[in-house]
């Protein structure tokens, strides 16, 4: 992965000593809560209901087995001996100490980590495809490019005073883990005709309470050109975003006021102005390039014998390869996904216990490669057939190995109010309560890909309107309540759910999703999933079977 | 009934106002009469307090059987902890009152903080 040099080490050092000093000065009194509270987001550091939130940067969902054990280590010296993984791909510690912070920032120092571009109005950490480097899908690594993004956005002086925040999300797969449709700037890599790199250029897209799948401002944009180009995107939305109106600010809203076309135009103008000078120099490319190839793979059968015989003998394993197990661009290698959605458990959370077994299989057994997705689960990208067995048990033992990746227990969900500030409802409980009535793995299995995401509030932390089944945690005459959508992806297909019907109370949400889910088993021909016999059957036979259930 | 709760400077922690003084119990916390003038009094006087507590605001209680708990359901997480660990925060440690904040049915969050909503002047 990319190692930081000294000017990246100094900055963070640097960073890490100005905000201690600013902490001192704020318990003293001599900065008020006001001066300070811009101060403190701009580390990463919240107020939430019942303590201060730590968000630290995992810059796109990449990290080392040195980084994850640091992680864990800050989980259980400063907060409640865990951690929770977000839609971001970033950390968040939920009992945090003020007067902790400025430790903690330096022991993530250390290790060249931080948490910069986790919050304001900047360019925050660019999230990309979590199989990166490991996929044969891919037509380039998508790293690489998400390596100089940071580079180029960090500490930006024209981009980190911006109308609102600003997400950039990457793949260069044609199947889309990254939800780069509902990005501010979406880019998805693909070769042109003669077989150059270029990026399909999506801007405007977003969830939030004005949800919009982006459109496409560039078919191919030459990978050489990216720096020149995202930066004429960047100066317009920054010359007319709405700074006005905090619900008028992010791009979605300039890009659908102007229309695709003029949006487009004016980029275009402004691209034209800056010239090719911003541009990063081959030779630059390549030294990032570099610092991303793992040069030590074996050369190894397809067929791993070990691995084989292991799954003949444990109907668990053999589950957990179908479920978890996904292919490597390397004959005898596999991706390995580790669910973060143990039944009964938090999504997203890991003990400082399980962070320490991860690094430890990165380690061992997985190039010193870890990844988070936006799914809020962790990758172990590069690992041997021979060793997936060792890796089974050892997630096993550490209560990681639910094999439930992309099925119906595998839920996005937002902190929401058990921790949130800003929720009306509870995210977690529900995905938990959900989760519970598919505890039987071969129900779940029989089921499929559903993909459920759930947000305490209408800000969407949780992506609910792209999910399969969407679900809004709302306050309606002072109590939860929740409202279905269903037919939301955030996939290469990307699409906002359509309403199901009048929002549900609380204990009754998992039992729609039930019967939502027997509708589709019911309704369902040879190969679909319940997305796309959603989509072939209509809301109709969904919303009369849940509503006639409510009555 | 009200009371007068907030956050820690130092930690975040969740306080409540108590004889000039902030506890971190809720079963502590010094609950005033609607009508009483004390209870704005205090709130001022927790605002003048910046290097102790921030975001100070009084809550609205409602009886929930024979004790007074925080009428938000946002409140009673505060004053709990959260649903998913209940091992975490305030509620760890048990008691008369923890229990009869985790049974109490009322309304969440858009009714329950006094002056929620900010007006300029």
């Amino acid at each position: 992965m990319y190692q930081y040099d000294t000017l990246d080490k100094a900055m963070v050092a640097d960073r890490a000593a100005e905000f201690r000093g600013q902490v001192a000065r704020r318990l003293s009194g001599e900065l008020t809560e006001d001066q300070f509270k811009p101060l403190r987001l701009m580390n990463g550091l919240y107020l939430q209901l019942h303590a201060y939130m730590l968000r630290v940067a995992i810059p796109y969902g990449s990290l080392n087995p040195t980084q994850m054990r640091k992680l864990a280590w800050i989980g259980r010296t400063y907060d409640k001996g865990y951690g929770h993984f977000t839609t971001r791909t970033n950390l968040q510690f939920h009992w945090i100490k003020l007067r902790d912070t400025p430790d903690i920032l330096d022991h993530l120092a250390e290790v060249d980590m931080h948490a910069i571009q986790t919050s304001g109005n900047c360019i925050r950490n660019v999230t990309a495809d979590p199989y990166a480097g490991a996929t044969a899908e891919e037509v380039d690594d998508p790293r690489v490019w998400a390596e100089v993004l940071r580079q180029w956005s960090t500490f930006h002086p024209e981009f980190s005073f911006l109308p609102r925040k600003f997400k950039f999300a990457i793949t260069a797969s044609p199947k889309d883990r990254t939800a780069a449709r509902v990005h501010d700037i979406g880019l998805v890599m693909r070769r042109g005709r003669d077989g150059a790199l270029g990026f399909e250029v999506i801007v405007g897209g977003g969830m939030g309470r004005t949800p919009y799948v982006g459109p496409t401002i560039r078919e191919f944009l030459p990978v050489d050109q990216l720096l020149s180009y995202v930066e004429a995107i960047l100066r317009v939305y920054n010359r007319h975003g709405r700074r006005d109106n905090k619900y008028k600010a992010r791009i979605k809203i300039l890009v659908a006021a102007l229309g695709t076309e003029e949006f487009t135009r004016q980029v275009d103008a402004e691209w034209a102005k800056i010239g090719a000078e911003i541009n990063l120099p081959d030779a630059e490319v390549a030294r990032i390039r570099a610092a991303f190839a793992i040069v030590d793979f074996e050369t190894l059968p397809s067929r791993s014998e070990t691995f084989e015989a292991a799954k003949a003998a444990s109907p668990a394993l053999a589950r957990f390869a179908r479920n978890n197990l996904k292919p490597h661009k390397r004959p005898g290698y596999a991706i390995v996904e580790i669910s973060l959605k143990g039944i009964g458990e938090t999504p997203g959370d890991a003990t400082s216990d399980q962070m320490e077994v991860v690094a430890d299989l990165g380690e061992r057994y997985g190039h010193r490669d870890i990844r988070v997705t936006h799914e809020q689960n962790l990758v172990l990208p590069h690992v041997k057939l021979d060793d997936v067995p060792a890796v089974w048990a050892a997630l096993r033992d550490a209560g990681i190995a639910t094999p439930n990746i992309n099925l119906v227990s595998d839920i996005i969900a937002c902190p929401g109010l058990d921790y949130c500030a800003l929720a009306n409802a509870r995210a977690i409980s529900i995905a938990q309560l959900i989760a519970d009535k598919f505890r039987d793995p071969d129900r779940a299995e029989n089921v499929g890909e559903l993909k459920i995401k759930i947000s305490g509030c209408i800000n969407a932390c949780g992506h609910h309107h792209v999910g399969h089944i969407g679900i809004l945690g709302v306050d309606k005459k002072g109590e939860e309540f929740y409202q279905l959508t269903l037919g939301g992806s955030g996939a290469e297909d990307a699409s906002l759910g359509a309403m199901l019907g009048p929002a549900l109370p609380y204990d009754r949400v998992a039992g729609a999703v039930d019967t939502l889910v027997e509708v589709y088993l019911r309704e369902r021909q040879p190969g679909e999933r319940f997305l796309d016999t959603f989509r072939r059957a209509g809301v109709a036979p969904f919303k009369e079977a849940v509503y006639a259930d409510a009555h | 009934m009200k009371a007068l709760t907030a956050n820690r400077l130092s930690d975040g922690d969740v306080v409540f106002w108590s004889a000039g003084q902030w506890v971190e119990r809720f079963a502590d916390a010094h609950l005033f009469a609607d009508d009483d003038p004390a209870g704005p009094e205090a709130e001022k006087a927790g605002k003048g307090q910046p290097t102790v507590v921030i975001d100070v605001y009084l809550i609205d209680l409602v009886e929930s059987e024979g004790i007074w708990t925080p009428l938000s359901y946002r409140e009673r997480i505060r004053a709990l902890g959260p649903t998913n660990h209940l091992h975490h925060g305030k509620q760890a440690e048990g008691g008369a009152v923890i229990a009869a904040l985790q049974q109490a049915h009322g309304a969440s969050r858009s009714t329950g903080r006094v002056n929620l909503i900010k007006r300029t002047k």
